[in-house]
């Protein structure tokens, strides 16, 4: 028992956001303002390809027609998109040879994150990519995976390196048009990551990128895109946090996977955005992501994990379309709102080839002033034989000012489909609380066990060192909530 | 959520449609009539994307000129007999094109119970009240546009402690032949611990026409409802009908639906559950074919503790046939121990058919229990396979399962001659092909 009790005092302990210290590094700020000369100066400082500007030149005039969407279930001030800076990056003098080269100041930052890039201290097997602000500052075990042929870069380098790549799938699965803040990623997006995986290769080791926004009224707007090529398969991790600001800060990232043939992605996220001030809801995050996977190839498949336990504000919806015949794809996903967060989060899947299938289990916990929503759609085109799908979305309320919401779209088109769907919302209750006081388990121990009951099917699809991190944040965040 | 409009040409025809009705209909009713016109101008047609008409496409409806009924088209009594219940012959209310038909009507025993409703307009503040306020934040395009053009509607009202245990039936006959709209009108009013039970069926003689039904059920403390829908309008007609339901202590409102189909069936349930311990059941069962659509649009609000809510519905879709549903349960804050369920399961035989579903929660409360469901799927081959082992043949083995799936909503109604009708008639259906 001595030990559990200690892991509770630990936790009271670190209660506060322990991610919300700024770094004082120079860096390189453009002034506040979005225009065309804006766009082509980001595309001019990256040095991109001809292709690559004409992409944002498109994205942008697209973005300058289209709307907020207001759909979503989440309330917050209309953004002024023209009092944020769209590059932010960290003084550099020279092209780095090796990490030492690198800002010790932004090291450091790193390495109170917990995530150390220094080679010698580096995690034994996990190559990670750093974001700072907007641009990537270091990216680990490079080499290694290069000896399988596998390409894991920052985007930058990535459209230096392998222009025809990028050209190829870049826009392939989120267009430039296709939601209001997709469009604006596509026009002003500065860095982000870029893996590919050659046919017939299993990655050695887990492959992540380190999220950090550490100026004040910066937007942060990275891209990923991942191809995993014929009989391939990769894990991917990604996790983020920011500064306490008073201000909002903007996220509006875009992630795109691609799987070929027999090709499989596991993408996991762990995002812990500022979640702006517990009890006045000041400041804060707002995450608003596009995350979508095409299963281009046949029996191809894409599984999307999240825990989401920061932003003020989360809209996000990783999907998978299933293009190819055979293909699967998965989401789960555990959603904590608490304070005076706001999460609108969910997935689509959209079955077009044969036999496809999905699964869909979502986890949301709302605790305190807070509010969150499921959203998800499953569609079944009419050519989509034998299509199967199974959504489970359960909700657990904390607290009577809370408010959880689920809002499944199901649509099908096709005689041969099986569709199941089934929700329910519940609190924890006190039975169970009061049976483990009976044996002797403090309360917050209780809670801990309820919850990570309640998450565990989402948990255990989490790499190892990930699921732990995520039990603990989830605990953290409820602390003062419940009782 | 945008609410932009369709081209304003639509609107307008009704508008000037509208001057017709106001020239001819009761002073009384004038007032109501112009609050809800300038609602309906307000909200306008939906477009294809509005989310309150996400599976619904208006776009034929709305672009088609109706007229109004001049009342000259008369009903047969026989057509009338053939379609009043054995056991209802002695209560029934017969409206023709939207206006109550005295003449065909049965009303001798239930004669007390009704008034006019320009007459209840005028004589009972607290419904003209209630009806205004409806009318202005109605959010339904097309309820308000069935009070803007509603005639002469019913109000029926049961006093305190008066139970009435013979079923009353409502039939709303439509003559059809021409796109001509109507709007029936009605209000039940129930006092403390009153009881009704009530079987509304809707028929047409000939098809083309828009029936647009508005109803507000009223109950107060401890009264209760058994509340039978039969929709067997003409397959090629336009059928929409908005029911209110406001529950207070203790009250229960128990209703099925059974529907036929026509060229888009929409049926809008807005339930308020607004005093502790009130009941709500909702069951509803529809048998598509050709190109036939239901939508079912749900909102049910738990605004008090302790509330209960049902719902159950279950559609069989064949041919091109579209079966749609969007239903929300939303429970206030403070509304605790609310326990609300809610399972749709379709049946697809045909591969043209659509199944679109939206089963939303919202919910301001922590000690609450909800749960929804929806399922989307073909016979169990298992079971399909063991009848055919047991001899039944392929043909017949599929039509009891599919008629088994329709019987389990059917056989809830608790009127044995509905459900002996509706196992006739609306099960017949599957027998005409893909079997």
């Amino acid at each position: 028992m001595s030990d559990e009790q200690n892991s509770v005092s630990d936790i009271l302990e670190d209660n506060t956001y322990k991610y919300g210290f700024t770094t004082d590094v120079e860096s390189e700020t453009f002034a506040k303002g979005l225009n065309e000369d804006v766009v082509r100066a980001i595309s001019k400082k990256k040095n991109e390809p001809q292709f690559m500007l004409d992409f944002r030149l498109k994205a942008f005039a697209k973005w300058k027609t289209m709307k907020v969407p207001e759909w979503p279930n989440v309330h917050y001030p209309p953004i002024d998109f023209q009092n944020i800076s769209y590059y932010s990056a960290p003084k550099q003098k020279k092209v780095l040879n090796s990490l030492d080269e690198v800002d010790p100041e932004v090291m450091r930052t790193f390495e109170k994150l917990g995530i150390p890039l220094d080679e010698q201290k580096k995690l034994a097997n996990v190559a990670v990519d750093a974001v700072f602000d907007s641009v990537s500052v270091a990216t680990t075990h490079k080499k290694k995976l290069m000896e399988v042929g596998i390409i894991f870069c920052s985007f930058s380098e990535a459209l230096q390196e392998y222009p025809e790549l990028i050209e190829e799938y870049i826009g392939s699965v989120v267009p430039v048009g296709d939601n209001y803040y997709a469009a604006l990623n596509s026009a002003v997006f500065t860095d982000g990551s870029f893996v590919y995986i050659p046919p017939d290769t299993i990655s050695p080791m887990e492959i992540s990128t380190y999220f950090r926004i550490n100026t004040e009224e910066t937007g942060q707007f990275e891209r990923t895109l991942i191809i995993c090529a014929e009989n391939s398969y990769v894990s991917y991790l990604e996790g983020c946090t920011a500064p306490q600001f008073d201000t909002n800060q903007l996220h509006a990232a875009v992630v795109e996977l691609v799987t070929l043939e027999n090709a499989e992605i596991k993408y996991s996220t762990v995002q812990n955005w500022y979640a702006g001030d517990k009890e006045t809801g000041k400041g804060g995050i707002y995450n608003f992501v596009t995350k979508r996977g095409k299963c281009q190839g046949d029996g191809s498949k894409i599984s999307w994990t999240q825990v989401e336990t920061g932003s003020a504000i989360t809209w996000k919806y990783p999907s998978c379309l299933l293009l190819g015949d055979n293909t699967t794809g998965e989401f789960y996903s555990v959603a904590l709102t608490n304070g005076h967060m706001q999460a609108d989060t969910g997935t689509k899947m959209i079955h077009v080839g044969k036999n496809t299938r999905s699964s869909i289990i979502s986890k949301g916990i709302s605790a305190d002033y807070s509010s969150n929503s499921y959203r998800g759609q499953v569609k079944v085109g009419k050519n989509a034989t034998n299509a199967r799908n199974y959504s489970q979305c359960d909700s657990m309320l904390v607290g009577d000012k809370s408010s959880a919401h689920t809002f499944p779209y199901i649509e099908t088109a096709n005689s041969s489909v099986q569709v199941e769907h089934e929700a329910a919302t519940s609190k924890i209750s006190e039975d169970q609380l009061f049976y483990f006081e009976s044996r002797g388990i403090s309360r917050e121990n209780a809670i801990e066990a309820v919850i990570s009951g309640f998450c565990k099917e989402v948990f255990k699809q989490l790499p190892m060192e990930f699921a732990v991190e995520a039990q603990k944040l989830l605990t953290l965040k409820l602390e003062d909530s419940v009782g | 959520m945008s609410d932009t409009l369709v081209e304003s040409s639509a609107g307008s025809a009704f508008l000037d449609l509208h001057k017709k009705i106001i020239e001819q209909g009761s002073p009384a009713l004038a007032e109501l009539q112009q609050v809800a016109l300038n609602r309906f101008e307000v909200l306008g047609f939906p477009h294809s994307k509005h989310e309150m008409y996400t599976y619904v496409n208006t776009k034929g409806l709305v672009e088609t000129a109706f007229s109004l009924s001049d009342g000259s088209k008369k009903v047969s009594e026989d057509f009338v007999a053939s379609h009043v219940y054995p056991g209802c012959e002695n209560q029934c209310l017969v409206f023709v094109d939207g206006i109550f038909n005295r003449d065909l009507s049965r009303v001798e025993k239930v004669s007390a119970n009704l008034v006019p409703l320009s007459e209840s307009v005028s004589s009972d503040q607290d419904l003209k009240k209630y009806l205004s306020e409806t009318a202005e934040n109605e959010n339904d395009v097309f309820a308000a546009l069935s009070t803007a053009f509603c005639g002469e509607g019913l109000v029926f009202k049961v006093g305190d402690n008066t139970q009435i245990s013979e079923p009353v039936q409502v039939l709303f006959v439509s003559t059809g032949g021409s796109p001509v709209m109507h709007a029936p009108r009605l209000v039940w009013q129930l006092g403390k611990l009153s009881e009704v039970k009530v079987i509304e069926k809707f028929v047409g003689v000939e098809g083309g026409y828009f029936i647009n039904a508005v109803q507000d059920w009223l109950l107060e403390e401890g009264a209760g409802v058994s509340f039978t829908q039969v929709q067997a309008d003409a397959s090629d007609s336009w059928h929409f009908s908005k029911t209110r339901v406001h529950l207070h202590r203790n009250s229960r409102f128990h209703s099925s639906n059974a529907s036929f189909g026509s060229q888009l069936a929409r049926h809008h349930y807005d339930v308020r559950l607004q005093e502790e311990g009130s009941e709500l059941r909702l069951n509803g069962v529809s048998v598509l074919d050709g190109k036939e659509q239901v939508h079912n649009f749900i909102r049910i609000h738990h605004e008090a503790p302790q509330c209960v809510s049902h719902q159950h519905f279950k559609n069989v879709i064949n041919g091109h046939a579209r079966s749609s549903f969007d239903g929300t349960v939303i429970v206030n804050q403070g509304a605790q121990l609310t326990s609300s369920d809610q399972l749709i399961n379709n049946l697809m035989l045909s591969n043209d058919g659509h199944a679109d579903n939206k089963p939303n929660l919202m919910i301001f409360a922590d000690d609450v229990k909800c749960t929804h469901g929806a399922t989307i799927g073909q016979i169990d081959k298992e079971q399909w396979f063991y009848l055919q082992t047991r001899g039944l043949s392929a043909r017949v083995a599929k039509e009891l399962l599919t008629r088994s799936f329709a019987k389990s909503i059917i056989e809830t109604i608790e009127f044995p001659e509905v459900v002996k009708d509706l196992n006739s008639t609306l099960l017949k259906k599957l027998e005409v092909r893909n079997v």
